[in-house]
């Protein structure tokens, strides 16, 4: 449902009733087929939104090029028709649909759900209104959204940097961060945007790779990269891209009068006053909860917090103050991608617990004729020659095209339609199937990759194997790309069906595989991501093995005491394992350990041994990997021979303790980034800046008169913990900045650690006595997990941690099927996070887990016995491990065959581009489908 | 009982990468799934980016 | 009659083939001589496919993805 709102939450956890008010499209949805020639009529022009300003749009627009659904749009606003009925109309006029209804009106709709999600997400801080470094008063002061649509090839630029006042090619750019960020004097938003610095980084090296010899700077008050990778591609900008990156705070931005170039002034790192000029300067802006977000919350009756987010607890991040509202993503506080495709599942996960029973209540499959069996029948084929309204016909003559078809191989029925993806031509090509008898079809139309599923459904309902159609792309490749030269577009469409025709002459009908589920999970590690994957998926109703190797539960969270939000974590994690323990779907194994692994999605069997070495073999449909992670030991900072110096863990232990050394101190020093950052360890811990800053303000606080410093790389309270720091700096803790290269020298002076490091604001080195010094330890990946990796076939990174499928879009899936990950296994992360992402995992599990049998595409390699004699080339091409080699039997004779494993096969086809014996093949592209292309395609 | 009253279908508000992730979740785990969203067309602010969208389809 | 070759080209459906869609959706116009045939990665294409094309007269093949 597009162009809706939220108006009203009525009723309670597991049925409310939800008013819906859907605003006129003006167009209608089921007509429309996004072919632009309303657009190219309208006369007028607005600002377009996606563009963030640095483009147009018309008053009729789709709102981006892949936008989904891809269909039109009247802006009531710009419209001329709309505010005065009768004055344009070209849209109406032009559109040989018949989609535009100037008569359409607001829609309301009232519906009954178990639960609502809200994942409204954030508006970048606008910085016009403030004039943010005479932003919206000079033109080259820009925003890092319209950089993005600049360096975009669908932008306004096409992707070339150029200077709004003037179109000059840009050559030197400064970044400005934590605009709307960090900031309560200027925009009343005192919280760290938390993707900011990334995106900036980002964004320079790509400027860079667009404009060679482009001078880029960042200029930043902490660099915040803090997520997976990130610290590698901070490292890599420096370095291979040369972005320049200078720590200050920038004192003003003005213009040269009549060129537009942007002068700065800021103080350096050697505390003098400096200028420089810029082609460009970009803001960073941050994210916010815009205010029709926070009208909703407050229609939906939930709690939010100070910095304007939706306020949960940290051991349930995705709920909300009011049961069965969840919430997911930016909403929730600021975050990126990863951590917000993590939300949506966990929300996800959330509600199928509160619902669980009554999963598949309102779900249907849909059914389909019985298959009518055609191997033995003559192929008859039929072609549908599609006009796409005048998007093909206008350029392709698709009567001669049809003539032409009419006259192929096998062709036995031919016709031409207005739209063959509408409805109607799609019962109308379901009739003919049937009363022409056609085993064969061909679409010439659009392109397979968005319309393919369509049509097999459509041979589906005609009782037809899906398989057995094949689409001539003659508008994406032909009508749309030689729009003057319609002669040769004409005979390419006729070349197009003429392959397609070919090629479907040879298809064949092909099986879908179905591989039955064990309904089971099997989650590893019984910390607080393993506690919690196994206690939602019982919730959902379905069996968990939870193995742990130790003789408890809880993991690393036993040795913490508070979340950053203040929540008292051993009473969580007690509720929790209690939970666990009471939930007699769970099978907890202590002192286990996984010894051996066999089988693949839905079918996994893996073998356990106890302490005793005693074995027992677990079936289960899906496996979560939650094995967390280790402490570092230092070597450094006199560690290992003062006790006056200790780790951050054993500093929270012996000041719980009271103990005398820790409580009688005067002077604290905590060191950051101790074994992170550095070296074979390029990764941030994510969690140290926070803790040392929380342990900081409670020493202070139990006694304002103690001295606390904090020496540190970069303060990475991102996102509400901000919050913490800036409430550490109001009580007088001290925090010093050191670069790697000035790293803190450490001396035991007996009864005395002397600290000497270089401070960046008197520019001189400072020696500090301190009673005690706490080190903020890195997080380090479990030495074993690569044996683990191993048995379950899954990826570990560079740094030992364990590989998701996909950055960015897969943050919980494993590249192998049916396999998840989830909390410090994953990358260091806090508590709240680790829920999160354990939540995600049991969602992503729970839809493999909800199903009887997983259904593969058919489109997978298939041995050819008579041709393959196991020689094995494909073996080790094989991306996805599918083929494994074999021993047969043939007239006695004993000899090699390779095996594939339909489940794992992804039908890349690598095996088959190898084979020398034509003894592999891919179905529905078989070496002889695609000869039989490449020889229609030369024939005439 | 009061689970007999439970429906079993879900309201997603926003059309984002977050919700749609949650929409797809939900709908593959056997609930009916409403996805509102205010634009035009769903994508959210990710569809705006340059360099990190590395497909061209938004996984619905 | 001026020469107008005939080009054969594979496109892997995930990168190249989608990104001879966009051509069409971005309205980009290019020469007309180029027949593309889809595969699921240029990874399948048999070097025998690519002897055949030019065997049966195509005068440039491409395999891109």
């Amino acid at each position: 449902m597009t162009l809706s709102e939220v108006t009203n939450i009525a009723g309670t956890a597991g049925n409310f009733q939800v008013t819906v008010k859907e605003a006129p499209r003006y167009v209608d949805v089921d007509k429309c087929i996004a072919c632009g020639a309303c657009t190219e009529k309208c006369p007028k022009k607005v600002d377009s939104e996606y563009n963030a300003g640095t483009g147009k749009r018309k008053a009729i627009y789709v709102k981006y090029a892949q936008a989904v659904p891809l269909k039109y749009q009247i802006d009531p606003e710009a419209c001329i028709w709309l505010k005065k009925p009768g004055a344009c109309g070209f849209c109406q006029t032009v559109c040989d649909a018949g989609a535009i209804n100037f008569n359409d009106t607001e829609k309301i709709h009232e519906i009954n759900v178990g639960a609502v999600v809200l994942a409204p997400g954030f508006e970048a801080f606008d910085p016009k209104e403030a004039k943010v470094w005479g932003y919206g008063v000079q033109p080259n002061v820009i925003t890092a959204m319209q950089l993005e649509r600049y360096l975009s090839a669908s932008g306004p630029s096409e992707g070339h940097l150029v200077r709004p006042s003037d179109h000059k090619a840009v050559n030197k750019v400064a970044f400005l961060q934590c605009v709307g960020s960090r900031d309560e004097n200027l925009c009343g938003n005192g919280y760290c945007s938390s993707v900011c610095c990334m995106y900036a980084i980002k964004e320079a090296v790509i400027a860079k790779d667009h404009v060679p010899g482009l001078s880029a700077t960042i200029f930043y008050m902490d660099m915040r990269t803090h997520g997976k990778e990130f610290e590698r591609y901070l490292e890599r900008a420096k370095t291979d891209s040369g972005v320049r990156f200078v720590r200050c705070r920038v004192n003003g931005v003005e213009t040269d009068g009549n060129t537009n170039d942007l002068r700065i002034r800021y103080i350096n790192e050697q505390g003098r006053q400096v200028e420089e000029f810029f082609d460009m300067v970009v803001l960073s802006v941050g994210l916010q909860t815009p205010k029709h977000v926070l009208a909703l919350a407050e229609t939906a009756g939930i709690q939010m917090t100070v910095d304007k987010f939706a306020a949960t607890s940290d051991f349930a991040p995705v709920q909300t103050s009011r049961e069965g509202i969840f919430t997911c993503g930016a909403f929730a506080g600021p975050k990126d991608i990863p951590q917000s495709v993590v939300e949506g599942s966990a929300a996800a996960a959330a509600v199928a617990d509160l619902l669980a029973p009554a999963r598949h209540q309102l779900s249907t499959a849909a059914t389909f004729p019985t298959e009518k069996d055609i191997t033995n029948d003559e192929p008859r084929v039929g072609v549908f020659i599609c006009h796409c309204g005048s998007n093909i016909a206008s350029v392709v003559d698709v009567a001669k095209v049809e003539e032409y078809a009419a006259t192929l191989p096998h062709v036995t029925y031919v016709e031409r339609n207005l739209f063959s993806c509408s409805q109607d031509t799609q019962d109308m090509i379901v009739k003919r199937i049937q009363e022409q008898n056609l085993n064969r079809i061909v679409i010439a139309a659009c392109t397979p990759r968005t319309h393919e599923p369509l049509f097999r459904e459509t041979l589906k309902a005609a009782g037809l194997n899906e398989y057995l159609v094949e689409m001539a792309n003659i508008r994406n490749h032909n009508s749309w790309v030689h729009t003057k030269d319609p002669a040769h577009a004409t005979a390419k469409a006729k070349d197009l069906v003429r392959m397609a025709a070919a090629k479907v002459t040879f298809c064949t009908a092909l099986k879908p595989i179905s591989v039955p589920i064990t309904q089971k999970g099997l989650v590893i590690g019984g910390g607080v991501a393993g506690l919690t994957a196994a206690l939602n998926l019982a919730e959902q109703g379905f069996e968990v093995h939870l193995v742990e190797r130790t003789n408890t539960l809880g993991g690393n969270a036993l040795f913490l005491k508070h979340t950053w939000s203040g929540e008292h974590i051993p009473t969580q994690v007690k509720k929790l394992i209690e939970k666990v323990l009471a939930n007699d779907k769970v099978i907890v194994h202590m002192e286990s350990e996984i010894s051996k692994v066999e089988g693949f999605v839905g079918n996994f069997e893996t073998t356990i041994k106890n302490k005793e070495g005693l074995t027992r073999v677990i079936a289960h449909g899906i496996g979560i990997v939650a094995t967390g992670a280790g402490i570092m030991t230092p070597h450094e900072y006199c560690y290992q021979t003062s006790k006056r110096v200790v780790t951050a863990l054993e500093f929270d232990r012996l000041h719980e303790l009271k103990e005398k050394h820790v409580h009688s101190a005067r002077n604290y020093v905590f060191i950051q980034c101790v074994g992170s950052r550095e070296g074979d360890a390029m990764y941030c811990s994510k969690v140290c800046c926070t803790h040392s800053v929380q342990s900081a303000i409670e020493v202070k606080e139990e006694d304002p008169t103690r001295n606390v410093y904090i020496l540190y790389r970069d303060m990475r309270t991102y996102g509400q913990r901000e919050k913490l720091y800036r409430q550490a700096r109001q009580m007088g803790i001290i925090f010093i900045n050191y670069e790697l290269h000035g790293k803190p020298q450490v001396i035991d002076k007996g009864d005395k650690m002397e600290v000497m490091v270089h401070d960046h604001i008197l520019h001189r080195p400072l020696k500090i006595e301190a009673d005690i010094v706490i080190l903020a330890t890195a997080i380090r990946p479990r030495l074993d997990a690569k044996d683990l990796a191993n048995l379950f076939k899954v990826p570990v990174d560079g740094d030992g941690f364990f590989l998701e499928a996909h950055a960015k879009l897969r943050p919980v899936d494993f590249s192998t099927d049916g396999m998840f990950v989830a909390g410090l296994a994953h990358y260091p992360k806090p508590v709240e996070e680790s829920v999160a992402q354990a939540l995600a995992a049991s969602a992503r599990a729970a839809t493999l887990l909800s199903k009887d049998e997983v259904s593969l595409d058919a489109i997978k390699a298939t041995v050819d016995p008579e041709f393959c004699d196991g020689c094995a080339l494909c073996l080790d091409v094989c991306p996805f491990n599918a083929i494994t080699l074999v021993t047969r039997e043939v007239d006695g004779k004993v000899g090699k065959m390779i095996n594939v494993n339909k489940a794992k096969c992804k039908g890349c086809g690598l095996c088959q581009g190898t084979c020398p014996k034509r003894g592999v093949y891919v179905g529905g592209f078989t070496m002889q489908q695609i000869s039989s292309q490449i020889e229609a395609a030369l024939a005439v | 009982m009061l689970d007999n009253k439970k429906v079993g279908s879900v309201m997603i508000v926003g059309g984002g990468v977050t919700g749609m992730q949650s929409a797809l979740d939900l709908a593959d785990s056997g609930y009916y799934v409403y996805l509102v969203e205010k634009s035009g067309a769903i994508g959210g602010a990710m569809a705006q980016l340059d360099k990190t969208f590395p497909t061209n389809d938004c996984s619905m | 009659m001026s020469f107008e070759p005939k080009i054969i080209a594979f496109c892997c459906n995930w990168c190249s083939y989608a990104a001879a869609d966009l051509a069409g959706i971005s309205r980009m116009q290019y020469p007309h001589n180029v027949r593309i045939i889809r595969v699921m990665c240029s990874g399948m294409v048999h070097p025998e496919l690519v002897m055949d094309a030019l065997g049966q007269g195509a005068d440039g093949v491409m395999v891109l993805g």
